[in-house]
């Protein structure tokens, strides 16, 4: 949940949004099918890698260990010929800024006693940044940065509709996969539903909305595209049903891993293990 | 209130999701023994439907926009354990291909979003509404008021979650390792906000959909549909 503030209205926010959100996964898709490094790999051994780097994040203590993991993130994107311009873009908006702007309060005393590091006086008020919140404050950002840098990575160097296919090697049950690529499908559907309706109101109402109205216009968009939601059921059934479906999804896999999946697999998990065991004797020497 | 990775500890997301596990079995087993066979394809759409309300701007007073969760919308709509299936793969679909929440916070987001939220809506829309008509006004207060208390509970258990890290995760220094915020500073900040204005719009908007419904097709809004 975000709140934003700009001058033009929300009409036209919601369109661009819609939009941005729809480039966004075309040019996903566009880099999942280049000739990478990462886009080579079999989508089921790049997931369990990821879910490996990521536990690695999460896990260390290390400042330094959380970026060398990062350098490692922006390494493979390079050699999986992400341009890294839109890598970073990707990335650091929104989540890593938002965590740097509220990691800001947790450097002072305050909120992190301890031994003090730096001080000055801003109106009578003394604020003194400490050693523990200096620590914790770049351990919070650097972990972030690197776990959102590798969940985008991985989403973005692999096709979505097999990454979600990825998502039986780990038992999920197969009526949620089945509900998540249909959900998938939909999604586009409704955000052009949604355009469409907002563009028809925009050209009919002109510019200025005020909120109330604003209100009760998102409401019924909402109730619209559920109404309309419930009346294409009954034909994606029969959709269904003239494919073959007789109760049971059926998932096909044609995932197959070479000796180079295995390969990047063990390495990964020595990369990763070795990290942590570093990071293990480096963290009480880095600040 | 989508907690993305390196907010919680290893202890508290590897807890969430032993705690989701159970939910999400429960869920599956309900909904494939209350779904008519023709209806299997309503859970992705409810997938979808959520995924897509969580992207409508609100205009809320000041010129300024918010987004709402719909999650009690969902369980009114759906019913409270398909909502949580809904809702859960709208929440993996976000943080797997979007990376909007994160992978290692799936189970903490579910917990907070596709079970609590829905449920305690769910329960506390039936029992404003008790056994009141499909298209009366207070069925459009209680789905309003449902959508604030749950949205809520909802944000207060996400601020504890927040606030408990320092407590779990901190070097023999004192150094945070996680969220640096304890329950003081983190509970507050999060039940300020949404209880100010994201309790509001999500409020709002339940309640006006739930009065366009009544409008458009009131059957929309019966129970037992699945």
């Amino acid at each position: 949940m975000r709140v934003r503030k700009r001058d033009n209205n929300f009409i036209e926010r919601s369109i661009m949004g819609a939009l941005c959100f729809l480039k966004g996964s075309v040019f996903s898709d566009e880099y999942a099918s280049r000739p990478g490094f990462l886009q080579s790999l079999d989508p089921r051994i790049k997931f369990i890698t990821f879910i490996i780097f990521i536990l690695a994040v999460l896990f260390t203590k290390s400042i330094a260990v959380s970026f060398v993991f990062y350098i490692l993130c922006l390494a493979l994107a390079y050699f999986s010929k992400i341009d890294l311009v839109f890598f970073l873009k990707r990335t650091w908006i929104f989540i890593p800024l938002f965590s740097l702007f509220i990691a800001i309060p947790a450097l002072f005393s305050v909120f992190s006693p301890g031994e003090a590091i730096f001080s000055f006086r801003v109106v009578n008020l003394n604020f003194i940044i400490t050693r523990q919140g200096l620590y914790g404050a770049s351990l919070f950002v650097a972990r972030v940065i690197a776990s959102v840098s590798f969940a985008v990575l991985l989403s973005i160097t692999t096709k979505h509709f097999e990454l979600l296919k990825v998502l039986r090697v780990v038992r999920v049950p197969q009526v949620f996969v089945m509900v998540l690529g249909m959900c998938y499908r939909y999604i586009y559907l409704f955000i052009e539903v949604v355009e469409n309706t907002y563009m028809a109101i925009k050209s009919r109402v002109g510019r200025r909305i005020d909120y109330k109205k604003g209100q009760h216009m998102v409401a019924w968009s909402m109730a619209s595209l559920w109404y309309r939601s419930y009346q294409l059921n009954e034909a994606v059934y029969g959709a269904m049903l003239s494919r073959g479906y007789r109760g049971e999804p059926v998932i096909s896999h044609d995932f197959k891993a070479g000796p180079k999946d295995w390969v990047w697999l063990v390495l990964v998990t020595f990369i990763s293990g070795a990290l942590l065991y570093c990071g293990g004797l480096w963290k009480f020497n880095i600040i | 209130m989508h907690i993305p990775d390196g907010y919680l500890g290893p202890t508290t997301c590897g807890f969430f999701y032993v705690v989701m596990a159970p939910i999400w079995a429960v869920a599956s087993k309900v909904v494939k023994k209350t779904l008519k066979a023709k209806q299997v394809p309503l859970l992705a759409i409810g997938a979808a439907f959520s995924f897509v309300i969580m992207m409508f701007n609100v205009p809320i007073p000041g010129g300024t926009t918010g987004h709402a969760v719909g999650g009690v919308l969902v369980a009114i709509l759906l019913g409270p354990w398909a909502a949580c299936i809904a809702i859960t793969v709208a929440l993996v679909v976000q943080a797997l291909l979007f990376g909007d929440g994160g992978i290692t916070a799936i189970g903490a987001n579910c917990f907070n979003m596709a079970f609590v939220l829905p449920f305690a809506g769910y329960y506390i829309y039936r029992f404003i509404s008790y056994n009141s008509p499909v298209n009366s006004n207070r069925r459009v207060i209680a789905a309003g008021i449902a959508g604030y208390i749950a949205l809520n509970i909802a944000a207060g258990l996400t601020g504890f979650e927040f606030g408990i890290q320092p407590m779990l995760h901190k070097t023999a220094l004192g150094q945070a390792l996680y969220c640096p915020y304890g329950l003081n500073a983190a509970l507050p900040a999060m039940l300020g906000e949404h209880m100010l204005i994201f309790g509001w719009v999500e409020a709002i908007v339940t309640a006006l959909v739930v009065k366009y419904l009544q409008k458009q097709d009131p059957g929309l809004l019966e129970e037992g549909r699945m």
